[in-house]
Parts: structure tokens; C-alpha cells; sequence
């Protein structure tokens, strides 16, 4: 397995490491395919529209555009079962196999071990979303220090683990109606088209406005969010979003006294442990790229 | 010279354009040859001819010759329909009757052709206009006349059913010329054969046709039916694939006419002789051009589905629950972003002391 770099460091800024070459396939896909399926199948959806019939026509057409539909949609199947296998082969790869190993594994660690999951929502999401709250509605100048994964990023990846099957199946349904009708009723069909239709619409919306202007639209990333291609999220984003994790990262780095403060301007009146540093501060080195700390496949080493 | 050479071209322009015009004109004239023997056109050519009737309704006498010529009854004689008329000018002319007997001899009966056999058929739809003790039936009106669903359109002919391009077939035409001579014969031959092996219209065209009774919220009350039948349709992957100009998708005279009858026979859903009668209709989709290896299950999938609580109780909750969800979804998460906006965009407003 690959090993990456907790921290890199280019052009004096530091990156810090978020997700793996793999992963950024699988997202690269993903988004793709979501993006297909949305022009392909909203034409469908709202065909009395005005739009609908050029977007449709870019496509081919009712002729080809199901096809391609079609198509995307089996793609992006393949590639939620691949990530299925995926994620089980890297929990037992790296969580489960060790335990074995030294014949420490029972049931009770089995179980605290899934429920503490990086990707698991937790107490600390709920406490996130309560000072998220207070900041939000000016009670606080004080952002959620966020872990790896915020309760944002927990809600994106665990969204498509309800839209993918949703959709996925009640496509399926609709695709091979004789096949489905075999031994369901033929009222499937009705039920299998609303789900499809109205859950693709809801999938559309959460990710082309909330999950686009967190990652890509919101003033501190506008235009662009480039993590998606990169794999490494700046060092003003892992302050504004993960900074309980960056303070961590940086110390397991030997980087305490780079710390920046946290995000917003609570910083003089907030409790800091660690000695913390002006964000024009230049960081102690010149060189051009230099890297701390490293961490296989995803899993911080 | 050189004026020379410019000349030279100018006039071979002009000579080719000039030449052009001639055949496409020569064209134009055999194309709008219609049966006008009673020189009818020679006023009602004018596009603005037209009167206010004794009603007050504006009434446009225009006939436009191109498109006559092009039409179903281009060989019909204008008096062939229009029987009150004798002489020219004529007194104001009668609602005309589709079933009288009009020139034309019916080929394989030798009579004088007539659309009474459609009247026949009609009156034992469920569009009849009187019931089966000949009483007419409770808002007889809203059944519909033949100008009602026919708005005689343009020849559409093809090659072949559902699965094949419109228009005339070069290749066709090249079998009709080794017996038949004459290409305008030919022509209206072809026309005639090939418009009547499929319909005119589009499946979005026959749905927008009889949508224009069935999708009528008050005709829809009125007869106590069920749904907006065309925008029910309308709603499902045939309807939409209609709407997209699939020639291919079936449309509502597909599905509510028995298999080989006339689409003036349509029968009412209640009558067991009908194929969209309950034990019938899984013969609609399980059809060879269909569905073919489809069960009977497939046809209980519910093509008019009305989303109300009571017509498609189960449905209509299934769906308020991914309104709900998009609704609880969404619509917290559009707050928080709102907010966050807000946030970043007035970071130093100041409501309560800080902690």
C-alpha cells in the first residue's frame, strides 16, 4: 500500500493529507457519474421544462441519452460495491487483522472498534453542531474545532450509502420491468419511479448546492476546492474545518510551535495550550518541498 | 477583360438561378395540383378572405392550396363535402356532414364511398353519444365529433410501422415504376397506402389530442373519471418519451384499442370485451412489440396513477415521505448555509457578549 505524508510542505505552505490516490479515483467517478446521471435523467424529470429538450438533445435524445443514463448508472453500482469491498478489506487490513494477530479480538472490541471509526458519527459531531449554532448565530466567535472528519464530511459520505441502493434498485426495477415482474407486483414499477425520481432529486440538490458550496463555493475556497485532485487540504482550510485534528497532526509532527491560532479572532481570548503563531508567520524552512509524518492507505500511521 | 469575365459570371448566375426558379416553381404547381374542378380556389385562395357568421364568431373562408393539395381529401371535390353548394357564388355554406357519400368510388365495393362505417363503430364506443337504449347519455355534448380528433393532417407516410422513418422510400417508389407509369399516380398511391399502415399523427400528438377532452379538469368532473388521463400518462417514461418525438413509444391508442379494431371502437374499461378490462389488459403490455417476455403482473403497474390520498393512497404517502426527506434534508442544511454565508460575509456584528 501507498504511504503518504501526513504533512507537505511546497513553497513554504503547508498541505495536510486527506485522502489517498484510490480514493480520489473513486470520488473522481463518483462525481462523474452523478453529474451524468443528473443531466441525463433531470430531462426526464422535468421534460415539460423549456431546458429539458436541449439538454436532452446534447445527450442524443430519448434515443441515446437513456442509454448513457444507463450506462452511468451501472458504472457508478460498480463502483459502490468496489467500495464496499474497499472499506471492508481496509478496516480488516488495518483494524481488525492486527487484533487477530495478537489474539486480542473479541466481540466487545469487534464492535467498539466499528463504532469508533473515523467515519462514524459520534458525541463530538453533536457538540460540533451545537457551536456551529452559537457561531452561526453570533453567540460565539468560536468555530467547532473539527476532528479528521467533520459531522459535514460524515454526512456526505454516509448520504450516497442511502442514494446509491435507492436508486441503484429502483432503476434496476424500472430497467428490467418483465425481469422485476416476474415475482412482484406490478405496482413496483409506480413505487420504483417515485423513489428513483424524487430521492435523485433530493441526491442532486444536497450535493450540487450544500455539499458544492462547503467544498468548492463558500468565500474561503471560492472558485475551487482543489483537495479532490490533490489529496492535500492548505493549512488555512485545516484550521478553519479540522482544527482539533491539525493541532494534533502537528504535534505528532514536532510542529508545536507552528501552530496557528484557531480559525476567527477569538484567538486572544481562547485557552490555548500550545504556543501559537501569527498566520503570516513564514514557516521555519525555505526549502522548496519537505514532508513530516506519513500514513498508509489512508490510515494515519 | 475583366468586366468581360465579371459579366460572363453575372449572367451564369442569373441564368442559373432563373433556371432554378423555373423548376421549383414548375414544381410547386404539380405539387398543389387539388381537385378544384369547380374552381373554388379562384376566391378562396385569398388569405384574407373571411366574414363574421350570423353567431358572430369570425369565420376564415381562406383555403390554403399547398396544404389542401398535401391533404387526406386533396382528391376530393369541393362539393363532394360541401353538398348545399350549387352555384357561385354561393349563399352561406352548411356545417359540413363527414358521413354523407361523397365522388370518390370505393375500389373494392365499386360503391360511392362514405365514412358511415365509422359512425357505426362510434356509436358502440364508449365515446357514443347515445347509451346502449339509444337515450343519449348525461353530457352527450363533451363526446367527441369526428373534427374533434381529426383535424385532417398532412400526409405523414413512411416505410415502415412504428420502427421505421416517415417519408417517401426511393427505394419503393423504384418497385411501383416498373408496372406504373405515371409518377403523380405513384405519388398518391403511396400516400394513400402508407399513411393508412400507421398513424399520422406522433404519439405526442395523439396524446395532446386526447388530452384536449381528457386533460379538461370539467369534462374530467363532469364523467366522473379518475384521472387526467394524458397528464397521467404524461408522468410516466412512455409519456415523457413521447413528449422527447419517440415515434417509437406507445401512446393512448396503443394501449385502449382491442388489437385489429378500428380506434373508433374504443371501449370503456368496465367492459369485459375491452383490453383495458382487468382480466384483458396484460395482453396490452405482454404484446410481441412490447414486452414480450413481461408476466401479466407487469400490466397492474399503474399508468394513469393519480397522486391523491384517495385514488393512490399507498403511493401518495411513499411519495410525501421523500418530500418530507428532501424537505428535512434540505431545508435545514439551505439554513445553515444561509447562516454560514451570513457569518462570513458580517463577521464582526455583535449581538450578545462573547464567551
Amino acid at each position: 500500500m501507498e504511504a503518504y505524508n501526513i504533512i507537505k510542505v511546497k513553497k513554504g505552505k503547508k498541505y495536510f493529507f486527506r485522502s489517498t490516490a484510490n480514493q480520489r479515483i473513486q470520488h473522481i467517478i463518483l462525481a462523474t457519474c452523478v453529474i451524468v446521471l443528473v443531466l441525463t435523467g433531470m430531462p426526464l424529470k422535468f421534460h415539460d421544462a423549456s431546458w429539458a429538450h436541449y439538454l436532452y438533445a446534447l445527450f442524443g435524445g430519448i434515443k441515446v441519452a437513456p442509454i448513457v443514463h444507463k450506462t452511468a448508472g451501472c458504472i457508478l453500482m460498480i463502483l459502490f460495491v468496489y467500495h464496499l469491498i474497499y472499506l471492508a478489506y481496509n478496516i480488516y487490513a488495518g483494524q481488525i487483522a492486527p487484533l487477530r494477530k495478537k489474539k486480542e479480538l473479541s466481540a466487545g472490541k469487534l464492535l467498539k472498534l466499528l463504532a469508533t471509526l473515523p467515519f462514524i458519527p459520534n458525541r463530538k459531531d453533536l457538540d460540533d453542531i451545537i457551536q456551529l449554532f452559537k457561531y452561526l448565530f453570533f453567540l460565539t466567535d468560536r468555530k467547532p474545532g473539527g476532528d479528521e472528519f467533520t459531522w459535514k464530511n460524515k454526512f456526505d459520505y454516509w448520504a450516497p450509502f442511502w442514494g446509491i441502493p435507492v436508486l441503484g434498485i429502483s432503476g434496476l426495477i424500472m430497467w428490467n420491468k418483465e425481469f422485476a415482474t416476474q415475482f412482484l407486483p406490478g405496482e413496483i414499477i409506480n413505487f420504483a419511479l417515485i423513489a428513483h425520481s424524487d430521492e435523485a432529486l433530493l441526491a442532486a440538490l444536497f450535493l450540487f448546492i450544500w455539499h458544492w458550496y462547503n467544498v468548492h463555493f463558500k468565500t474561503s475556497v471560492f472558485p475551487m476546492g482543489t483537495v479532490f485532485i490533490t489529496g492535500y487540504l492548505s493549512e488555512k482550510l485545516m484550521v478553519e474545518d479540522h482544527y482539533e485534528y491539525y493541532v494534533k497532526v502537528m504535534k505528532k509532527a514536532g510542529l508545536e510551535h507552528e501552530i496557528l491560532p484557531p480559525h476567527g479572532s477569538f484567538a486572544q481570548e481562547s485557552e490555548q495550550e500550545t504556543p501559537i503563531r501569527k498566520e503570516s508567520d513564514s514557516t521555519p524552512t525555505d526549502e522548496k518541498f519537505k514532508t513530516y509524518g506519513s500514513t498508509k492507505g489512508g490510515q494515519p500511521a | 477583360m475583366k468586366l468581360k469575365r465579371f459579366n460572363k459570371f453575372f449572367f451564369s448566375c442569373c441564368g442559373f438561378f432563373l433556371l432554378n426558379l423555373f423548376f421549383v416553381t414548375s414544381f410547386m404547381v404539380t405539387d398543389s395540383l387539388a381537385a378544384d374542378i369547380g374552381n373554388c380556389l379562384l376566391c378562396h385562395k385569398y388569405p384574407g378572405l373571411s366574414r363574421i357568421d350570423e353567431e358572430g364568431k369570425f369565420r376564415l373562408l381562406y383555403v390554403n392550396e399547398s396544404i389542401f393539395a398535401n391533404s387526406v381529401h386533396a382528391k376530393v371535390k369541393c362539393e363532394g363535402c360541401h353538398t348545399d353548394i350549387k352555384k357561385i357564388p354561393h349563399d352561406p355554406a352548411k356545417k359540413v356532414n363527414c358521413l354523407s357519400e361523397c365522388h370518390i368510388i370505393e375500389p373494392s365495393s365499386e360503391q360511392k364511398f362514405s365514412h358511415k362505417e365509422v359512425a357505426t363503430f362510434l356509436s358502440k364506443s364508449v365515446h357514443a353519444k347515445l347509451d346502449e337504449k339509444q337515450n343519449p347519455k348525461k353530457y352527450a355534448e363533451d363526446m367527441p365529433d369526428c373534427l374533434d380528433c381529426h383535424d385532417n393532417p398532412l400526409f405523414r407516410p413512411l416505410s415502415f410501422f412504428k420502427r421505421v422513418r416517415p417519408g417517401i422510400s426511393e427505394m419503393a417508389l423504384g418497385r411501383c415504376r416498373v408496372c406504373h407509369k405515371k409518377d403523380e399516380f405513384i405519388f398518391r398511391f403511396y400516400n394513400h397506402v402508407t399513411t393508412r399502415l400507421h398513424t399520422t399523427r406522433s404519439p405526442k400528438n395523439i396524446a395532446e389530442m386526447c388530452g384536449r377532452c381528457h386533460d379538461d379538469p370539467k369534462i374530467v368532473a363532469r364523467h366522473n373519471l379518475t384521472t387526467r388521463a394524458v397528464f397521467s400518462y404524461g408522468e410516466t417514461f412512455h409519456g415523457k418519451a413521447a413528449n422527447y418525438l419517440d415515434e417509437r413509444i406507445p401512446d393512448c391508442l396503443d394501449c385502449h384499442i382491442n388489437r385489429g379494431k378500428s380506434v373508433h371502437q374504443m371501449l370503456s374499461h368496465e367492459d369485459p370485451l375491452s383490453i383495458t378490462y382487468d382480466t384483458n389488459k396484460s395482453a396490452i403490455c405482454t404484446n410481441i412489440e412490447c414486452h414480450p417476455k413481461a408476466t401479466p403482473r407487469l400490466a397492474n403497474y399503474k399508468v394513469h396513477l393519480e397522486l391523491t390520498p384517495e385514488n393512490s393512497p399507498k403511493e401518495y404517502y411513499f411519495q410525501l415521505f421523500f418530500i418530507a426527506l428532501t424537505g428535512g434534508t434540505l431545508l435545514p442544511l439551505m439554513g445553515i448555509m444561509f447562516l454560514d454565508l451570513f457569518r462570513r460575509l458580517f463577521p464582526n456584528i455583535r449581538i450578545t457578549r462573547r464567551k
